[in-house]
């Protein structure tokens, strides 16, 4: 009974638990658990299976929105694994914590460039790379059963995110 | 399972029936209904030929007028001619006194915070506008279809928050339409041109209505319609198009800028007009009082530039939520009367880098893709399967200590969604607290909507921190919010008081109900009898189909039993017509068909599994 409750979000998609995912994969699978579990299809059912029916459909959205971002994928994958990760916590590399910080610096002066955006486009792409590279080490230690490398990681992966988050919000700004 | 073929000859409907379903466009300047007949979605024409009803409803005394009858007296009787009221729906009364230059009514604060509108019939408030306004459509319907409706779907602005939401629905319940899904309007025009032309790929949907404008992207694939994000402005449309003419007409007549309401009305009225003869002519002549003017193409696109400037401002911000370039767009789609000013064209052309499409009528296009979608959700197979997955438009969290907002779910999320977060109390012997709903992108709650307040009642007596309660905030297919909670350690549900910030409460909607009956020659008993007896049909019929199914493979012979002797009952009593007897015997019964269902969920999910889980695992 109640399976639906036991499963992995991995499971739900018939993915085996890794960092690396078949995204198309995921995405054809995703469609085609909507086609059957979406509350539409349950219209003409009885209250209690539309019910059952939209919190199952709730779950996949959950699943699918977890998969989907690299940096939720790491925290679930961690925390299948035992390891939770609250958002208080911080990385102890002080190298990484150092260049934090610089980038920060630059993107609060980037409003005093002679030409904002382009500098703007610059860091955003910066950030980017040191992203997309993270994704990569986290991949990797994952793989090898070292949580606490994977810990740490995704503490950066964090780091990293937030500070996309504010060039996103300062591109804004500059947009008005 | 013989005994559970018996029934009345009559009574309950043919199950191959065609069900009568409408799919509703309810909009700020124009309104219309639309169904599926013949296999394809058009418009449904009132006696007189027109399809378009506009949004109007004038309050004469005792006689209500609605459509183009009560849109003409705008002029003449401007308190007493309700229009735009779409964007009032699911507002406070501080929120329309800051559009009191643009609508002149006079507001006085009623029903939970909103506002209500003086009018020689008496105060009315948003929603039974619009329920007037859902009648009339609703009429029509019958009238084309030939009998009492099973059911249609409303469609809303995509950036509809959940009061807007609320709001729209508790229209439809006044008008005593039986609300299949709340639909977003461009996923409806998504809908209307992807399953015409058997489109794949990324689509933009780009619509201005009167009083709204929204954007969305969404990726079609193989009839699944997924809504990658949504964006845009409620307060944002056509009518601020003929407000900047009229303004600028106002100048140019040195009029000054304290006008009285019959003036603005005017003014509004011969900009709209302009507006619509610049999208024919290069020029026009326009006048008021002894004043003469002309305005030009170029002239107007000066005036309505910036607006558009703000509307492609959300194009750019949504399809960076949806993560696409903009060369990704495959195909743009025009809704919206004002998207009929050439200059939007132009403007969202050089945007998108492609010439949009328009070749469904933008008034229409909303209305066919909900009638499409009632279609297939009141169970009249269409042959094409379509499958539509929406988006919440903004997101929804709570208020933390200092005022601040804690982001349970973030916008662009696909419904429906659940997520669970836990509180604990702060005082030794704590038995309730208060929670703040609210919806925004903002960090303060004052910068957000408030949605409503929730209080926690019955947590068992404890020390401070040592409860643990679990509150789930579940958002359905429509897009509304519902809450439930539990204490975790005692397993006590705690009983939650909703309060919604600016909305009827389900007391209100009765009473209004029964005021509506009062007005007019209806029976509010016969009324709720039937409606029980349609819930009792429907509830019938659904398990007798699941019985068929799987109830031999699932149920126990003593399970199956009783459930037939429940369903037996339930029809002996909607024969009777008692409508407390209906109640009670469908209530028994969903009591026992509750484990029934959960195990056909269990059967669907395992099925859905097969052949997944175990070769993927052991590639």
């Amino acid at each position: 009974m109640n399976m639906s409750l036991q499963q992995t979000y991995f499971e739900i998609f018939g993915l085996r638990p890794a960092f690396e995912i078949d995204r198309a994969a995921m995405a054809e699978r995703y469609r085609q658990l909507q086609r059957e579990f979406h509350p539409d299809k349950y219209a003409s059912k009885s209250e209690r299976e539309q019910l059952l029916a939209m919190q199952y459909a709730a779950q996949i959205n959950e699943a699918h929105t977890t998969l989907r971002d690299p940096v939720l994928r790491a925290g679930y994958l961690l925390k299948l694994a035992g390891v939770e990760v609250s958002p208080e916590q911080t990385t102890a590399d002080a190298e990484f914590l150092m260049q934090q910080m610089m980038l920060r610096e630059r993107l609060e002066e980037v409003r005093d460039e002679a030409d904002p955006a382009a500098a703007l486009d610059e860091l955003g792409d910066e950030v980017r790379g040191l992203f997309t590279g993270e994704q990569k080490h986290f991949a990797e230690v994952f793989a090898t059963g070292d949580l606490e490398a994977g810990k740490d990681s995704l503490l950066k992966l964090q780091f990293l995110t937030k500070l996309q988050r504010q060039v996103e919000e300062l591109e804004e700004e500059l947009l008005d | 399972m013989a005994l559970l073929q018996i029934s009345e000859p009559g009574q309950t409907p043919e199950p191959h029936q065609r069900k009568r379903a409408v799919g509703i466009d309810l909009g700020t300047t124009n309104s219309l209904v639309a169904t599926v007949r013949s296999g394809s979605a058009e418009a449904i024409a009132a006696e007189d030929g027109s399809v378009i009803l506009p949004s109007a409803v004038h309050y004469g005394g005792a006689e209500i007028t609605v459509g183009a009858a009560a849109r003409v007296r705008a002029g003449e009787d401007p308190y007493n001619t309700l229009i735009s009221v779409k964007r009032l729906m699911g507002r406070g009364i501080a929120d329309v006194q800051s559009f009191g230059e643009q609508l002149p009514y006079r507001f006085t604060d009623s029903d939970g915070g909103m506002p209500a509108i003086e009018t020689a019939a008496g105060p009315v408030n948003p929603v039974q506008v619009s329920a007037e306004i859902l009648k009339e459509l609703a009429r029509r319907g019958r009238e084309a279809l030939g009998g009492e409706l099973d059911g249609a779907v409303i469609t809303v602005p995509a950036y509809f928050d959940e009061a807007q939401r609320q709001a729209t629905k508790d229209a439809a319940q006044l008008a005593g339409l039986k609300v299949l899904r709340l639909l977003n309007e461009p996923t409806a025009a998504a809908v209307a041109y992807g399953l015409d032309k058997g489109e794949e790929g990324v689509i933009a949907v780009y619509d201005l209505g009167g009083g709204t404008f929204d954007i969305s992207i969404l990726r079609l694939s193989r009839g699944v319609f997924e809504v990658l994000s949504t964006g845009g402005d409620t307060a944002l449309g056509g009518d601020d198009f003929d407000r900047a003419i009229a303004g600028w007409m106002a100048g140019q007549a040195g009029l000054g800028t304290d006008l009285d309401v019959a003036t603005q009305r005017a003014l509004l009225d011969s900009a709209c007009a302009a507006k619509e003869t610049l999208a024919q002519r290069e020029q026009v002549e326009v006048s008021h009082g002894d004043w003469r003017g002309t305005l030009d193409r170029t002239g107007m696109a000066e005036l309505l530039d910036p607006l558009i400037d703000k509307t492609l401002r959300a194009c750019k911000r949504a399809l960076r939520d949806a993560g696409l370039p903009v060369d990704e767009v495959q195909e743009v789609v025009l809704v919206g009367g004002s998207t009929r000013t050439l200059r939007v064209r132009e403007r969202v052309e050089a945007y998108f880098g492609r010439a949009p499409q328009a070749d469904i009528d933008p008034d229409q296009v909303v209305a066919i893709g909900a009638a499409l979608q009632a279609d297939q959700l009141v169970g009249n197979k269409t042959g094409e399967d379509l499958l539509l997955l929406d988006v919440i438009p903004l997101s929804l969290g709570i208020e933390t200590m200092g005022g601040l907002t804690e982001k349970l779910i973030a916008r662009n999320t696909t419904i429906p969604v659940a997520k669970a977060q836990e509180f604990t109390t702060f005082k030794d012997g704590q038995t309730a607290m208060a929670i703040h709903v609210v919806q925004g992108e903002r960090e303060l709650v004052k910068d957000c909507r408030s949605l409503a307040r929730f209080e926690l009642r019955g947590i068992p007596p404890m020390v401070a921190g040592a409860a643990h309660i679990r509150v789930t905030f579940q958002v359905d297919a429509d897009g509304l919010l519902s809450v439930t909670a539990m204490e975790k350690s005692s397993g006590v549900s705690a009983d939650i008081t909703v309060k919604p910030s600016y909305g009827l409460e389900d007391k209100d909607i009765a009473r209004m109900l029964q005021e509506s009956y009062a007005h007019a020659e209806e029976d509010i008993a016969a009324r709720a009898l039937r409606e029980a007896q349609v819930e009792a049909e429907r509830t019938l019929e659904s398990l007798l189909a699941a019985l068929k199914e799987n109830g031999a493979e699932l149920l126990e012979e003593q399970e199956l039993n009783q459930l037939e002797r429940a369903m037996e009952a339930l029809r002996l009593a909607h024969n009777g017509g008692d409508v407390e007897e209906v109640r009670r015997r469908m209530e028994t019964l969903n009591q026992l068909s509750e484990p029934f269902a959960a195990r056909r969920m269990d059967a669907s999910i395992k099925r859905a599994m097969q052949g997944h889980s175990l070769d993927e695992f052991d590639k």
